[in-house]
């Protein structure tokens, strides 16, 4: 008897903690329906501008006057900084594992420069544990409803890279392509570089449509002149515009990534949590199966009790 | 229209795609003066101020749009607008309109009064009300017009 109290116990515990995933995978799922439409939203903005931005940054290096500190390459790497997109609760499968392994991955490729993280959202404390330096920590709240809240973390990037703390900056998150589907993505943040390594460029949002050099070779072919290259007139002046635009470009690129990072998180967590939903049904019908055996059995052996004693009387 | 020289157009806000279309001319409020872009422009990046778009597309129907500021950038056959918000003339709704812009009004004085007040964020405000009051005249004129 005291096998079957114990599975039924069992079955009760795992029916509660099936209620609770099924629960929260109904509450991803309505919060990724949202985080879904956040990203679409912005995907063409965040798109085109950064378009402009390579534009920008592929005459800036070309062989013309303009220089513009956050476009200009550095002679050589000393110090790099990557902001680790994750998620502020776990209970997303490997959401977050993804994201900082591939951020490490790269880190090894370049193994002679010392990198510290700038970490946004909770679970990104875990690179502490694997001896990695922080430089700062930034909160990100849950529902991202205005660009605003990236101001202060683009500040800061923007800040060390000219002091010179930094000289490259890179962005790790989870690109959302479908809710079945995130990748784990390290960008080149700054200095804005047409030519970035390929490994590290990348339009946010579709990486089908990746940029890569010759697309962006291409359209210039295509929409600038031939003979004169990357031209571009600025108006009032190539300073100020570069002064104002790229601050505002690239806090729209941070701004997706966050995007893309949440609408991510809640897919992965609602297909995690269906997961255990599923396991939990099934180990509910296995220990069913079980708590029946062991009920029969019991009943069995106390019959077989009861007729061994009936025949003992009989004797 | 002998030559069929056309602009692909787009405006983008980080909310929506306000407009995409074939067009043959574009009057944007840049920083330095209003400038109107035709086919075959030279590459251009510039800075808006808030003011009224006035496109014309390839079936000579003028367009209203109103924006908060933002970017152009002109390249051979395209022009991209990253507007901070957009708004068609015909989505306007005056009455909002005129409620923002009383409100950014009053919040103007005050801060004229106050010296610690952000008057450039207040002025923009009310700059913005004004452009889209005057992207919905517009549209009334030119609907009237015709």
């Amino acid at each position: 008897m005291a096998k079957t109290k114990e599975i039924s116990r069992r079955i009760k515990s795992i029916g509660n903690t099936k209620k609770i995933t099924r629960a929260m995978e109904m509450v991803a799922a309505a919060k990724m329906r949202k985080a879904i439409e956040a990203v679409l939203r912005t995907r063409t903005y965040a798109n085109l501008s950064w378009e402009t931005v390579l534009h920008l940054s592929a005459m800036a290096n070309g062989d013309g006057e303009l220089r513009h500190p956050l476009l200009t390459n550095r002679a050589e790497t000393k110090k790099a900084a990557i902001i680790l997109i994750t998620s502020n609760r776990g209970m997303c499968g490997a959401y977050n594992t993804a994201v900082i392994s591939k951020a490490k991955e790269s880190i090894k490729l370049h193994p002679d420069v010392p990198v510290e993280f700038i970490l946004v959202g909770k679970k990104g404390a875990t690179v502490y544990s694997q001896k990695q330096i922080v430089a700062a920590e930034f909160p990100k709240s849950d529902a991202l409803t205005d660009s605003a809240e990236v101001v202060p973390i683009i500040k800061m990037a923007i800040a060390d890279f000219l002091s010179a703390k930094y000289d490259k900056v890179f962005v790790a998150y989870t690109d959302f392509v479908s809710p079945a589907k995130q990748v784990p993505r390290v960008k080149q943040l700054l200095p804005v570089d047409i030519k970035a390594e390929d490994e590290f460029l990348g339009i946010v949002g579709d990486p089908k449509v990746s940029v890569t050099k010759d697309l962006i070779a291409e359209k210039g072919k295509q929409h600038l002149h031939a003979n004169s290259g990357f031209e571009y007139i600025f108006e009032p002046s190539p300073e100020e515009v570069l002064d104002k635009i790229i601050p505002r470009l690239l806090e729209v690129q941070i701004y997706q990534a966050l995007l893309e990072a949440n609408a991510s998180e809640h897919s992965s967590r609602m297909s995690a949590m269906h997961q255990a939903t599923e396991a939990a049904t099934e180990m509910v019908s296995e220990l069913t199966l079980f708590y029946n055996k062991a009920r029969q059995a019991g009943i069995t052996a106390e019959i077989a009790e009861i007729s061994a004693g009936a025949n003992a009387l009989l004797d | 229209m002998a030559d069929k020289k056309t602009i692909k157009f787009e405006i983008v806000t980080p909310e929506n795609t306000v407009l995409s279309k074939e067009i043959i001319q574009v009057t944007v409020p840049t920083q330095d003066g209003e400038i109107t872009i035709l086919p075959e422009h030279i590459p251009l990046v510039s800075i808006l101020r808030p003011g009224v778009l006035e496109i014309k597309t390839i079936d000579q129907e003028m367009e209203i749009v109103s924006v908060s500021g933002g970017f152009i950038d002109v390249l051979r056959d395209k022009v991209v607008i990253l507007a901070d918000t957009a708004e068609r003339a015909e989505e306007l709704d005056e009455e909002r309109i005129v409620a923002a812009k009383t409100k950014a009004e009053s919040a103007k004085a005050e801060a004229l009064n106050h010296e610690d007040y952000d008057l450039s964020a207040v002025s923009v405000k009310l700059e913005v009300a004004l452009a889209r009051e005057r992207a919905l005249h517009k549209w009334r004129k030119l609907k009237n017009v015709k």
